[in-house]
């Protein structure tokens, strides 16, 4: 179920990236988020859980302010990154969102070609300096999307129209293309074949050398394959969280348990 | 049922029609449930479609026949009485159609006559102008006649009157022979295996179709009847002359300079700046709403925006002649008076007048559909582009927008049709002058402005001075149906994307 050789290597703690006490998230009157209180450590991938409406989704969202777009939402309790408080009135969501990079659960590439989609981020932010360099950050970017064979006959092509599986690695090579210091993925493997899916694990596990990583998943092989720490959620409230052996092999709580061998979901 | 032949039997008859109608539906509906005796289970349909069906079989034929009668009697009657009337009864300087109305009103004058009791049936069937004085016996019940009435004339009436009446008998029996029939149909099929649920699905089916049908006719017949004139047109002027002309001058001498080029300069050019003014402006609008606005102010000024959209256009024409005007007039012209000391614009009418009312009047068009455009592009758009650290205007800019773009530029190729066929807003606005100049503040008129001042006051309907207009209307339909199909192609093909 595991991959040793990864975790193997994972005992040794990190310093701690992202510092979450008690969040309150709620959608008008619904309560989508418990008073949750998570250390995320930097270079490590961290993995979320749980049946499905749990709250998985809105948590990640916190981190990066993406429920700032959404009207009725309100996030109350405190983030931090590298001990700065993202919800402080000083903190610019813009300037935030450029370090925390995010691949959504449906793959939503802009309607534009495929180099543009990539190249979209470091034209933004100012990244390359000339053309070529563009083109290498397209390229590296693009590579370490698992896509680059497929595309780079036609990086001109629209973005738009390539399968589900290509869009959502494009979206991943457009996250990485920013060069964030904490990738936060929805999901990201939802939509692709095994194959695809053992690529962009193997870029998470490559990411995990400079980034943190946060990835939400509804598989357990994948959760325990890629991540070193799980979290797991449970009607908006996180359940455990802990190192990954050991959540999947003897979680303490009698929910995470039923949850892992699929009593509950 | 003497009031059958009166004016009101139509609506009587109809009613009667319509009675026998809830009568079907009743008697078939009660017949067919009797006969599963009351046990609705058993029967193919529910038991209201056989009701349907009977009060359909009933109405429909008798309404239909009904319907083409009352068109087709008046004109077989006209065709018929109009051999009596001899070429030497027509007087000089009029002609057969005026002494067939003169008929027309001795006919109905004499069917007032005996209906109020002046006058008996018998005699006014035998009357004759020698013994009596029609005319004044017709004015004592309000019909009042231009001149006295000749025996041709009364006897053209007379058979006008006859044979109206037979009409009417005719009809009655027909329309009688077509209820009863249906009630019988309708009757005989009521069994309970009769799929009359089919039936009504057919018959709605019919009815769509019918109306669709209609909705496209006459869209070809109008633009049948314009190509007609317009051919008439071009036999009686040069279309070189129409088409490649430059000067605008219609003269009653019969020499009259008719060209379109200098009214279609007109129209683009108040088009171009009312497309100038809308545009930005209406977009602008647009994405405020769409992007930035609260809740609370959207929902305050989007039915502002909406009723400005609603004013008639010629409240915006008052507006341009009454307050634009002037106050352009205030800056441009007046010389050492005004307001740049200047004096470019001698009147309150001219191309910016009628270009920056008519801009005013498309905002909302522009606005209001942009704002739907804008509102179908889906947020996970916009939520990608925000993850990567982009601000809100670098997403509207850089997603939203060029993902619009097709439908935006539909939306502008409507308004400008819009703006190419509007009328009010040019008469009162732009002038009267036609010409070709690039001056803004100048007096310009447009092609729509040139169609109503042909066609108003006395007009011949065989000179090209009024014919013109038939040109003029077509080519201005052509030029709006071209952009709307462009439009429509446009923003479908941007409607694909997203699906
Ligand atoms: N935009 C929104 N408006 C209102 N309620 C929302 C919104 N988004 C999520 N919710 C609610 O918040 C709760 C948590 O939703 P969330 O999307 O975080 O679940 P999730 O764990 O990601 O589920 P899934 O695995 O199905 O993606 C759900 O009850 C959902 O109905
Ligand atoms: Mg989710």
């Amino acid at each position: 179920m595991k991959d040793n050789v990864i975790s193997e290597t994972d005992v040794t703690t990190h310093k701690t990236k992202i510092a979450a006490r008690n969040v309150q998230v709620y959608y008008g009157d619904t309560h989508a988020i418990k008073d949750v209180s998570v250390d995320i450590q930097d270079k490590t991938v961290t993995a979320f859980i749980g049946p499905s409406g749990c709250g998985k989704s809105t948590f990640l969202r916190c981190i990066n302010r993406m429920n700032d777009t959404i009207d009725i939402c309100t996030v109350k309790g405190d983030i931090l990154i590298d001990g700065e408080d993202i919800y402080d009135s000083a903190v610019d969501p813009v300037q935030l969102r450029a370090k925390v990079g995010m691949v959504f659960q449906k793959p939503n590439p802009f309607p534009k070609s495929i180099y543009d989609n990539v190249a979209y981020g470091p034209r933004i932010h100012g990244l390359a300096r000339n053309k070529s360099e563009l083109d290498d950050i397209v390229e590296r970017a693009l590579k370490r999307g698992a896509i680059w064979n497929e595309v780079k006959d036609r990086l001109h092509a629209p973005g738009t129209g390539l399968s589900g599986g290509q869009q959502q690695r494009l979206c991943i090579a457009r996250a990485v293309a920013t060069e964030p210091e904490v990738l936060l993925m929805d999901e990201p493997c939802s939509a692709l074949d095994p194959i695809a899916t053992a690529q962009v694990e193997e870029l998470i596990d490559e990411l995990r050398q400079d980034y943190s990583v946060v990835i939400v998943t509804h598989s357990m092989q994948q959760a325990a394959r890629v991540s070193q720490r799980t979290a797991f959620f449970h009607l908006g409230n996180l359940v455990e969280f802990g190192e990954t052996d050991k959540i999947f092999t003897s979680p303490e709580d009698p929910r995470t348990e039923s949850y892992i061998t699929g009593r509950i979901g | 049922m003497r009031d059958l032949f009166n004016v009101g039997s139509t609506t009587l008859l109809v009613a009667v029609v319509l009675i026998l109608t809830v009568l079907a539906y009743g008697l078939v509906r009660s017949r067919v449930m009797s006969s599963v005796s009351g046990d609705a289970r058993k029967l193919h349909s529910l038991p209201n479609y056989y009701g349907y069906n009977a009060a359909m079989l009933t109405a429909i034929p008798a309404l239909f026949v009904l319907a083409i009668w009352m068109l087709v009697q008046p004109m077989l009657i006209q065709n018929a009485v109009i051999d009596m009337i001899p070429q030497s009864a027509v007087n000089e300087g009029s002609s057969v159609n005026l002494v067939m109305s003169d008929v027309r009103r001795v006919a109905n004058g004499l069917d007032a006559a005996v209906q109020s009791g002046t006058l008996d049936a018998d005699s006014a069937r035998d009357m004759d102008v020698t013994a009596t004085d029609v005319r004044a016996l017709l004015a004592g019940t309000g019909v009042a006649l231009g001149s006295d009435v000749t025996p041709e004339v009364l006897a053209a009436a007379q058979r006008y009157r006859s044979m109206e009446v037979t009409g009417r008998w005719l009809m009655i029996a027909v329309i009688s022979v077509l209820v009863l029939g249906g009630m019988f149909i309708a009757l005989r099929t009521a069994r309970a295996d009769f799929r009359a649920r089919n039936t009504v699905e057919r018959f709605l089916l019919g009815l769509l179709v019918l109306a669709a049908s209609l909705a496209i006719l006459t869209t070809v017949g109008i633009v049948l009847s314009m190509l007609f004139e317009t051919l008439n047109f071009f036999r009686l002027h040069p279309w070189q002359d129409f088409f490649l002309g430059t000067t605008w001058a219609p003269n009653f001498r019969g020499d009259s300079d008719l060209s379109i080029l200098p009214l279609l300069w007109g129209t683009l050019y108040i088009s171009f700046i009312a497309l100038l003014v809308a545009v930005p402006i209406g977009l602008f609008a647009a994405i405020y709403l769409s992007e930035y606005a609260n809740n609370k102010v959207r929902a305050f000024a989007k039915p502002l925006l909406e009723i400005l959209a609603g004013i008639p256009t010629i409240v915006y024409g008052l507006f341009a002649l009454l307050t634009v005007g002037p106050f352009l007039v205030k800056v441009f012209g007046r010389g050492e008076d005004g307001l740049l000391g200047v004096d470019w614009m001698s009147g309150a009418t001219s191309v910016l007048t009628a270009g920056l009312v008519m801009g005013i009047m498309l905002i909302p068009f522009v606005s209001s559909l942009s704002d739907d455009i804008i509102n179908a592009v889906p947020q996970s758009m916009r939520d990608g582009s925000f993850g990567l650290g982009a601000t809100h205007s670098e997403t509207i800019r850089q997603v939203v927008l060029p993902a619009a773009l097709p439908g935006i530029v539909g939306a502008v190729l409507l308004a400008a049709s819009r703006a190419i066929g509007e009328t009010m807003i040019v008469v009162l606005g732009a002038g009267a002058i036609a010409r070709i100049s690039g001056n803004p503040l100048e007096a310009m008129t447009t092609i729509t402005t040139r169609i109503v001042s042909q066609l108003t006051g006395d007009t011949d309907f065989a000179s090209p001075e009024t014919l013109v207009a038939f040109a003029l209307g077509l080519t201005l339909f052509v030029l709006t149906l071209g952009l709307n199909v462009l439009a429509l192609l446009i923003v479908r093909k941007y409607r694909e994307q997203y699906e």
